[in-house]
């Protein structure tokens, strides 16, 4: 295995750095009330190009949008859900990134959390004083 | 293109010796901002030699507490650079190959885990 030496200093960027593994992954997200969503358990990107190979000045790719799913299983036991599986959260609505990622949105239109509502809606409802407001 | 699938894959250069893993991927969010963000595009991969997972970014950073850990992960992670987007040739199922003559930056982060 060879190293690379000396490394070169990165050229000055003008926007803000992020580091998918240190900044977005595994970070909860809240939407625009503060309500917790989910957490980042993976991100998609725009495809690089038509195939494998990268043609020299083929334009860098973006995310667009934070994954979250059922990913548990695959987090002990290797591999990802199907793409299928995974639910997103399109960049277009991130409001904020910093210790939690927060959304410009409100949860309650996003598909991430839909288990929750289930719950709450068809079991925690029908439990007598499950549907009163705690606050 | 699923960020996870990219995460651990083998780097090659261009004369398919064997550079280590995909460790981390950098975006830069310097776009036009449409609503909210800017898009955030992807500056390069880190990559490192000997293993790739990351814990807590010890090896980008400049922090030396708590004791001996940073120099544990520090040592883990040596040799770890990052490859700018423009230097990546291929992205393959199992393999990231470089172009010819890369540059390898420094991952170095500042205290405010920027560069």
């Amino acid at each position: 295995m060879k190293t690379p030496r000396p490394l070169v200093p990165v050229p000055p960027v003008a926007g803000r750095t992020l580091d998918a593994q240190l900044h977005l992954l595994d970070r909860q997200v809240l939407d625009n009330d503060g309500v917790p969503v989910t957490t980042v358990d993976d991100l998609e990107l725009s495809p690089p190009g038509s195939g494998p190979e990268i043609p020299e000045g083929t334009p860098a790719p973006v995310i667009t949008a934070l994954l979250t799913g059922p990913i548990l299983g695959t987090r002990i036991f290797g591999g990802r859900p199907p793409s299928s599986r995974l639910i997103r959260i399109p960049w277009k609505d991130v409001a904020d990134v910093g210790v939690v990622v927060r959304l410009g949105v409100s949860g309650q239109n996003l598909d991430a959390d839909w288990v929750e509502r289930w719950i709450r809606d068809k079991i925690i409802a029908r439990i007598p004083g499950g549907s009163r407001d705690p606050r | 293109m699923i960020l996870g699938d990219l995460l651990g894959t083998p780097v090659f250069d261009d004369d398919g010796v064997r550079l280590g893993r995909v460790a981390d991927a950098r975006f830069v969010v310097d776009g036009v901002p449409p609503q909210l963000m800017a898009d955030a595009r992807l500056l390069g991969l880190v990559v490192s030699p000997h293993s790739w997972s990351s814990f807590l970014g010890y090896e980008r950073n400049s922090l030396t507490q708590p004791w001996p850990l940073p120099a544990l992960l520090r040592w883990r992670h040596s040799g770890s650079f990052l490859v700018m987007w423009a230097d990546i040739a291929m992205i393959g199922d199992g393999s990231v190959r470089l172009r010819r003559g890369y540059t390898a930056y420094s991952p170095a982060l500042d205290g405010d885990g920027q560069e």
